[in-house]
């Protein structure tokens, strides 16, 4: 179904003499929802991270939509973006939602909603804020608007973090960890969003140790050790049969 | 009351100059203090350098010195090269200008330090939001970091602005008649030494606490979203 939303190609990454990627690939169609998992030190999240160039690869092409992100190599021959004003749009079109929520601390729920689309989109301010109020209606904190960030539990902050993903109207959501640094009570009303958006036929790629989670929502689960793909496939394959060892002894400690 | 003998008005002028070479001083200070932070914290080796020699050079040496030194000094030694190459001129320094470059150019330092402080407290993650948003370095400099920045450096610069709203009485060795320099002229005319030295130290006072007040409104500003409001 559909064209390919997102197109990576043989990322390489490494961190001084630390390779933490070792050529990974993913193709994702519109519609579908990847859940990367692994243990810590796997590189799930930087491989999460060179999508939308927080990371910048070492080596491999991305491709969003059609339009591929172009590296070059500096004078030190570290590989970097060829065109900031490139990777700021492709950015728009990838939403991300990070594990310690990353909320603006000095704006208000609203505020933070309501930045991107008016500030790097241009959009005039009340669409914007009319958007961002049925986003936040969406995931649950429409009477949190005017409130700062500090003032909402972690769940609360974290499902406003998703609605300023959405603000953007991107491709592609990608979330990393997005349970991660909650309290237990708290993970469930985040699922539930997330779940929602699958539902919705939104791409996304999810970093996450939630395996029961992943079983239900992904219409892919990829497994990563030591920097590569060790098993893809529908989570009933990876789950329930999966070929490569380690992915089954990953899977008996974790799930 | 007290008999100023005339001398209040004068002394009036000298506070205002005081205000407006502290002010404009300050503007001075922390347009060098973003600057310094900015290069303390480049990635190239020689514009740190730089920003190292400066802060090291003008905390280690008096401002006084400095003051003297760029005042009488510096246009002496442009006179100099100039004559060099054949040019007889005479150069003079405006008084306000020289004190305003020079406090500046000294509280800049101090500031840089403040600034430096202040981003590396900004969290890692308020900035990497920043950007996975899309947002250009400038954007995300004006939107997210330097509100942000505010937050931490307000304390410090507070620091920095009453020390330096004081240091603004070494220039009146500069012929310039702020509150310093106006009391002193006031004392001799009048032999009032007491007198006038006195209400000069109330009127520094007073500035200082004006100033503590208003610290502490922009703090509370700053700080919307961290402390209960």
């Amino acid at each position: 179904m559909g064209q390919d939303a997102l197109n990576i190609k043989d990322i390489h990454k490494s961190f001084g003499t630390l390779e933490v990627l070792k050529g990974i690939s993913l193709k994702a169609q519109t519609g579908d929802v990847i859940a990367l998992i692994g243990s810590s030190g796997s590189g799930k999240s930087t491989f999460l991270r060179c999508i939308n160039l927080l990371e910048i690869p070492d080596s491999g092409t991305i491709t969003v939509g059609d339009e591929e992100i172009k590296l070059t190599r500096n004078r030190r021959g570290e590989s970097v973006p060829a065109n900031l004003r490139q990777v700021d749009r492709i950015r728009t079109r990838l939403g991300m939602v990070f594990q310690n929520f990353n909320l603006w601390t000095h704006m208000t729920i609203l505020e933070n909603v309501i930045e991107a689309p008016v500030h790097v989109q241009k959009v005039p301010r009340k669409e914007a804020v009319e958007l961002a109020k049925e986003l936040l209606d969406k995931v649950g904190i429409a009477d949190k608007a005017d409130a700062f960030p500090i003032h909402l539990s972690g769940g609360q902050q974290q499902r406003a973090a998703i609605a300023r993903a959405l603000a953007m109207q991107p491709e592609v959501l990608l979330f990393d960890e997005p349970t991660s640094a909650l309290d237990p009570e708290l993970v469930g009303e985040v699922l539930r969003v997330m779940r929602q958006l699958a539902e919705e036929g939104r791409t996304m790629l999810i970093v996450t140790h939630e395996m029961g989670f992943a079983r239900e929502v992904a219409s892919e689960v990829i497994f990563l050790h030591q920097g590569r793909v060790e098993e893809q496939g529908p989570p009933t394959q990876v789950f329930d049969n999966p070929s490569s060892e380690r992915c089954r002894q990953f899977l008996q400690t974790n799930y | 009351m007290i008999d100023l003998k005339g001398y209040g008005p004068f002394l009036l002028d000298g506070f205002r100059l005081t205000v407006m070479v502290g002010v404009t001083s300050m503007a001075v200070a922390v347009l060098l203090g973003l600057l310094g932070a900015w290069a303390k914290l480049s990635h190239s080796r020689s514009v740190r350098a730089i920003a190292e020699v400066y802060t090291t050079v003008v905390r280690g040496v008096p401002e006084l010195v400095l003051i003297l030194l760029v005042y009488y000094g510096v246009p002496t030694l442009v006179q100099d090269l100039l004559a060099g190459f054949g040019f007889e001129v005479r150069v003079d320094l405006n008084p306000f200008l020289a004190g305003v470059l020079t406090i500046g150019f000294i509280y800049g330092a101090f500031s840089t330090e403040v600034f430096r402080g202040a981003y590396l407290a900004v969290p890692k993650g308020q900035i990497e939001a920043a950007r996975a948003c899309g947002m250009s370095r400038a954007l995300m400099v004006r939107r997210v970091l330097l509100p942000q920045m505010w937050r931490y450096a307000l304390p410090g610069l507070g620091n920095v602005w009453m020390v330096l709203l004081k240091a603004t009485a070494l220039i009146s060795v500069i012929e310039l008649h702020e509150l310093m320099r106006a009391a002193q002229v006031a004392a001799q005319a009048t032999r009032l030494p007491f007198t006038f030295f006195f209400i000069a130290a109330l009127m520094y006072l007073a500035l200082t606490i004006v100033s503590m007040l208003v610290q502490q409104r922009l703090e509370t500003w700053a700080n919307r979203g961290v402390r209960r409001a």
